[in-house]
């Protein structure tokens, strides 16, 4: 009676399935990116989550499970945080661990691809200047967001490599790399030296 | 579970081995036009989880071939053949004409079409070869089967070898003070609800008396080894509600 998957495999698994045939049904491409995967199975772990989601692409769209009998075509690792931050960030930080390099590359492209135009979606419901005012907003906290996170980031690595002197500057970090590849060289050197003898 | 004898039980009355079948067929016709939203209703939409449960334990893939026996209204039908893709096959089979009827009319106003087939068949006398399916289900459909063992023994001679079958059907309760509230809502709330919702207090009084005949999860389980499985298991879900059973053939 082992390996059961619990009420909140079960969920996620449906949950994700439903989000993205979702997005797949509001992709200006209708998900054409994914035909190539069709009765191709790609397996995907999204740390912490520990079991694998099974993705099944069929020409009616895209399913999940948690169980499959036997082997993927893929086997890909990433992490729940940036699969659930997919439509905002468009990349998807994964491992190749096992099957077909273009199979999963395939699948990254197509997930990174989808393209929904909400404010046309929004509009059908709230009218155009409704779903433009909605949409300029979104698009402005994002940018927002963005820079007030570049921003700080710039800021810390300042006040850690200047101020705080804890981080080295990149020609810092050049530089020994630079020496230690020298040494390595001397080093080699030295033992070839040291055989001779 | 020996069945040699010339009466069966019909809900908690005895009738004529060959009078089941007409009087099952009876009740399914009368309920299958409101089949869904009555189950939707009984179960409060639990029996949606237990029916994904099925779907994830199955492994499906693409290409399979997967038989749904008593698959009514095409639920399990219709994650299957999204899941086989355009090379693999899902049979819809029911001994129920207007059920195959109600689910073929969905599917195919849902877009599930192409590798799907429909069939009337008889759970004890299956009209496919042996060694054809790579999963057998069926759900809820078990309980109204006149010969549960011949059955069992059929679906065991199509699955391939390394095939599953899969048995999702209401059991045995097993916290016992979840028992008591159980029986009281089978025999008074369920016959009531499906009065209001679909005319029909006799057809879910039969459901009911159903399933307290119904073959508790151990008997069922020793039932799947007796028809020639390698291994069997269950799982209950909602306290035992429901189990799904799962078998092997090696």
């Amino acid at each position: 009676m082992n390996n059961q998957p619990g009420l909140v495999n079960i969920s996620l698994s449906k949950t994700i399935e439903s989000v993205l045939n979702t997005a797949i049904r509001l992709d200006e491409q209708q998900g054409q990116a994914f035909v190539a995967l069709e009765d191709k199975v790609i397996q995907i772990t999204l740390a912490p989550v520990q079991t694998p989601l099974y993705f099944m692409f069929t020409h009616y769209m895209v399913s999940v499970q948690n169980h499959l009998t036997g082997e993927a075509d893929a086997v890909i690792e990433s992490n729940l945080l940036d699969f659930m931050t997919l439509p905002m960030t468009r990349q998807l930080p994964h491992t190749l661990v096992s099957g077909e390099p273009e199979i999963a590359n395939q699948f990254i492209t197509a997930l990174c691809g989808l393209d929904i135009d909400w404010e046309e979606h929004l509009s059908h419901y709230t009218g155009d200047l409704l779903a433009f005012k909605i949409g300029h907003g979104l698009r402005q906290f994002i940018q927002g967001k963005q820079a007030s996170k570049q921003s700080l980031g710039e800021t810390l690595k300042e006040y850690l490599q200047f101020e705080l002197n804890t981080l080295p500057t990149q020609s810092q970090v050049n530089r020994f790399k630079a020496q230690v590849t020298e040494t390595q060289a001397e080093v080699d050197r030295l033992a070839e030296r040291i055989k001779a003898l | 579970m020996s069945q040699n004898k010339s009466t069966i039980d019909f809900g908690f009355a005895e009738v004529p081995l060959e009078e089941k079948v007409k009087k099952v067929k009876g009740v399914f016709d009368s309920v299958a036009g409101n089949y869904d939203i009555m189950n939707d209703v009984m179960s409060l939409g639990v029996h949606r989880i237990w029916k994904r449960h099925t779907i994830e334990l199955s492994g499906i893939r693409p290409g399979h071939v997967v038989l749904d026996l008593a698959g009514g209204t095409g639920d399990l039908t219709k994650a299957f053949a999204k899941r086989v893709g355009k090379t693999g096959r899902v049979v819809l089979a029911d001994i129920n004409e207007s059920m195959v009827r109600v689910g073929r009319d969905r599917l195919i106003n849902e877009g599930i079409a192409g590798n799907v087939e429909y069939t009337i068949v008889n759970a004890e006398a299956l009209a496919f070869p042996d060694n054809t399916f790579d999963v057998c289900t069926i759900a809820f459909g078990l309980r109204n089967v006149t010969n549960k063992d011949k059955a069992i023994e059929e679906l065991y001679r199509v699955l391939k070898p390394g095939g599953q079958l899969m048995i999702l059907e209401f059991s045995k309760v097993t916290q016992p003070l979840f028992a008591k509230f159980y029986d009281f809502y089978s025999f008074n709330i369920l016959p009531k609800m499906g009065k209001l919702i679909a005319n029909d207090e006799a057809s879910y009084q039969y459901l009911a008396e159903s399933i307290r005949m119904h073959p508790d999860q151990e008997t069922l389980k020793q039932m799947m080894y007796d028809a020639g499985f390698d291994k069997a298991e269950y799982l209950n879900m909602s306290e035992g509600i429901v189990a799904l059973h799962r078998g092997w053939k090696y």
